[in-house]
């Protein structure tokens, strides 16, 4: 055989070989990824980010990260914590039910805000609306993952 | 119950500073090795064909290296601005870019010529100027894009755009094999529907970012069906109307495919409801059945899937040459550059520089290479339905997965049109397929994934206070709930 023909062949293989080590490499990463989201268990379906703050607790640029029942008030029990009289011991609490994240206002004295407005028991919510709850405004975002 | 505080955003606006992008680096070495093969074996096949000399240089070693510093030159680009953006999506596209110039050198020359200043330039060599402006706007998107207030703020705008660009193809565009396509503008001419596409999702992901809540929630019964009411079903209706348009008046099939497809999807993302879909797919047989009722491009189009040897010579001529080509590349393929025989002096298939050039591919790669160029195109896709899954707010994921989709879908279209899987229909090979309005487009879709990536980009804007129209709703969830 023209030993010609067969190192042609050799290249051509190689290179349709270099495509498949391309993907492998793509591959490896992705697994290696996985397993370093895998190690990480901060698995948040959520978070609020302190957009704005007027009180000591949260300061402003603080994340809370969401599971799916979370409660908002000046009460140590709340999962998120607000240190403002203009705050209710029991003030919000936030839910993912079915498809959607909501919001619901627990009787506060001064009010639960959705976006500027004053939400009255339960209200749908998306990622990028912003809540206020006292002297404090969140951003509701999707989880980093 | 976790609430864990403590970690601090970064201050939004950083001094600039290099950081390595080792992943891209690595890969982008691979993509240097396996394109250097390509073109060592294309230049072999060549000059053994031709009867001279079998040396070990590549095909066109200057284009080559051209190719290979600018997109070396991106890399190192995103490496000075200090960008944490996706490392995976540069070395992909480079990977095809390369393939499709290997492949536009296998090529003959003068399938496509232009003269510019007293110089005449060969397909390879236009296809090499516009594949370096399109990494030039990839780079310059990826890094001017720091903020998507200017996307998310005018929707209607772009809409707007859209729909102008639209029109000005129904008006003045030139036919190409029976189809409006191509606008001129001087001695440019551009395929705006390539443009449109990305102008359709940046509406799509800003209308759908606002209504889904009402999407979602709200619901009318029709039989089986929950249905949205009937105005939240209006931008659908509008949308199937504007596809049937573009078959209609511009008989662009796979336009019209590409958009409506894109368009079910994103819905189905941003409102998680199958409802949706069925009334899209019901729209979309409805219109289908007309479509074929009335039309004669159409018709074809059908006929020639359903069976393409009934007119070998004549319509079916260049789906049965395609299917001949991936026939004759088998599993391994004849190798790049051995393919593709002339038949009396022309090709088999006229359009393999456009439409054709998956069953170049698989002529030439075989079954092997065309399955690691589809894996190529899933990598892309994953990529960006990973920006899309990781996007701080819904618009930013609906703007990333719309995107992504929009590639993924064409590269499926015209990929299954070339194996007779699904009716043939004329739209680009992204990244591969000859052409500059459709390597620019893919370039500006690309270079915003790779903006939207970055873990540096501003955070989404608060929200309009223009959402109050939905206090209504927001009032009444209280009974339901």
């Amino acid at each position: 055989m023209d030993p010609y023909v067969v190192a042609i062949w050799i290249v051509r293989i190689a290179f349709l070989g270099g495509l498949y080590l391309f993907m492998f490499g793509v591959a490896r990463l992705l697994l290696r990824d996985l397993r370093a989201a895998a190690r990480d268990p901060g698995g948040a379906l959520a978070r609020l980010v302190v957009v704005w703050s007027d009180v000591s607790e949260p300061p402003r640029g603080t994340v809370f990260g969401l599971d799916a029942v979370a409660t908002i008030g000046r009460d140590v029990n709340n999962s998120i914590v607000v240190e403002d009289d203009f705050a209710s011991a029991e003030h919000a609490a936030l839910a993912f039910r079915g498809r959607a994240w909501y919001v619901e206002d627990l009787g506060s004295t001064n009010g639960t805000f959705v976006n500027g407005l004053r939400t009255d028991g339960l209200s749908a919510i998306t990622y990028g609306d912003e809540l206020q709850v006292g002297r404090v405004r969140f951003r509701f975002e999707r989880s980093r993952r | 119950m976790t609430a864990s505080a403590g970690t601090r955003t970064r201050p939004a606006v950083a001094a600039i500073r290099p950081r390595a992008r080792r992943r891209e680096s690595g890969l982008l070495i691979i993509v240097a090795l396996v394109l250097l093969l390509g073109s060592v074996s294309l230049g072999a096949t060549q000059r053994e064909l031709a009867g001279q000399k079998v040396t070990w240089l590549p095909a066109d070693a200057g284009q080559l290296v051209v190719y290979l510093t600018a997109l070396f030159g991106a890399h190192l680009a995103l490496v000075l601005a200090g960008r944490r953006s996706d490392q995976v999506l540069l070395p992909t596209i480079g990977l095809l870019a390369g393939i499709s110039l290997l492949l536009m050198e296998r090529l003959p020359q003068s399938l496509v010529t232009q003269s510019l200043a007293g110089r005449t330039f060969g397909l390879a060599s236009i296809q090499l100027g516009w594949l370096l402006l399109a990494l030039a706007v990839i780079t310059i998107v990826a890094l001017a894009v720091r903020s998507d207030a200017w996307l998310r703020r005018y929707k209607y705008t772009w809409a707007a755009a859209g729909i102008s660009l639209l029109l000005l193809t129904f008006l003045f565009g030139n036919e190409v094999n029976g189809a409006l396509l191509t606008i001129q503008i001087g001695p440019l001419s551009g395929q705006p529907t390539e443009l449109i596409k990305v102008i359709l999702v940046i509406f799509l992901a800003g209308y759908l970012s606002e209504f889904r809540p009402l999407l979602v929630e709200a619901s009318m019964r029709l039989g089986p069906l929950q249905l949205p009411p009937l105005p939240y079903l209006l931008p659908m209706l509008a949308m199937w109307a504007m596809a049937l348009g573009i078959v209609v008046i511009q008989r662009d099939l796979g336009a019209a495919l590409l958009f409506f497809a894109v368009f079910l999807a994103l819905v189905y993302i941003a409102t998680a409801r199958a409802s949706y879909v069925v009334v899209g797919l019901i729209l979309f047989a409805a219109g289908s059945v007309v479509a074929y009722q009335l039309f004669g491009t159409v018709r074809d189009r059908v006929d020639i899937w359903i069976n393409p040897f009934a007119d070998a010579s004549g319509k079916g001529y260049q789906v049965v040459q395609s299917l001949y080509a991936f026939a004759r590349g088998g599993i391994i393929g004849t190798g790049l550059g051995a393919g593709l025989p002339l038949v009396g002096g022309r090709l088999p298939i006229p359009a393999i520089h456009t439409d054709f050039p998956f069953a170049a591919l698989g002529e030439e790669l075989g079954l092997i290479g065309v399955v690691a160029i589809l894996g190529l195109y899933l990598i892309v896709i994953e990529r960006g339905l990973r920006v899309a899954a990781s996007a701080a707010d819904d618009f930013r994921s609906l703007l990333a997965a719309g995107l992504t989709l929009v590639v993924g879908v064409q590269a499926f279209i015209i990929a299954a049109g070339n194996l007779k899987l699904i009716p043939l229909t004329g739209v680009t090979l992204p990244f591969i397929s000859y052409g500059g309005s459709s390597l620019l487009a893919n370039g500006v879709v690309i270079g915003l994934l790779l903006a939207l990536s970055d873990r540096g980009v501003e955070p989404p804007p608060p929200a309009p206070a223009g959402r109050r129209r939905f206090a209504f709703l927001r009032g009444s969830r209280q009974e339901a709930g």
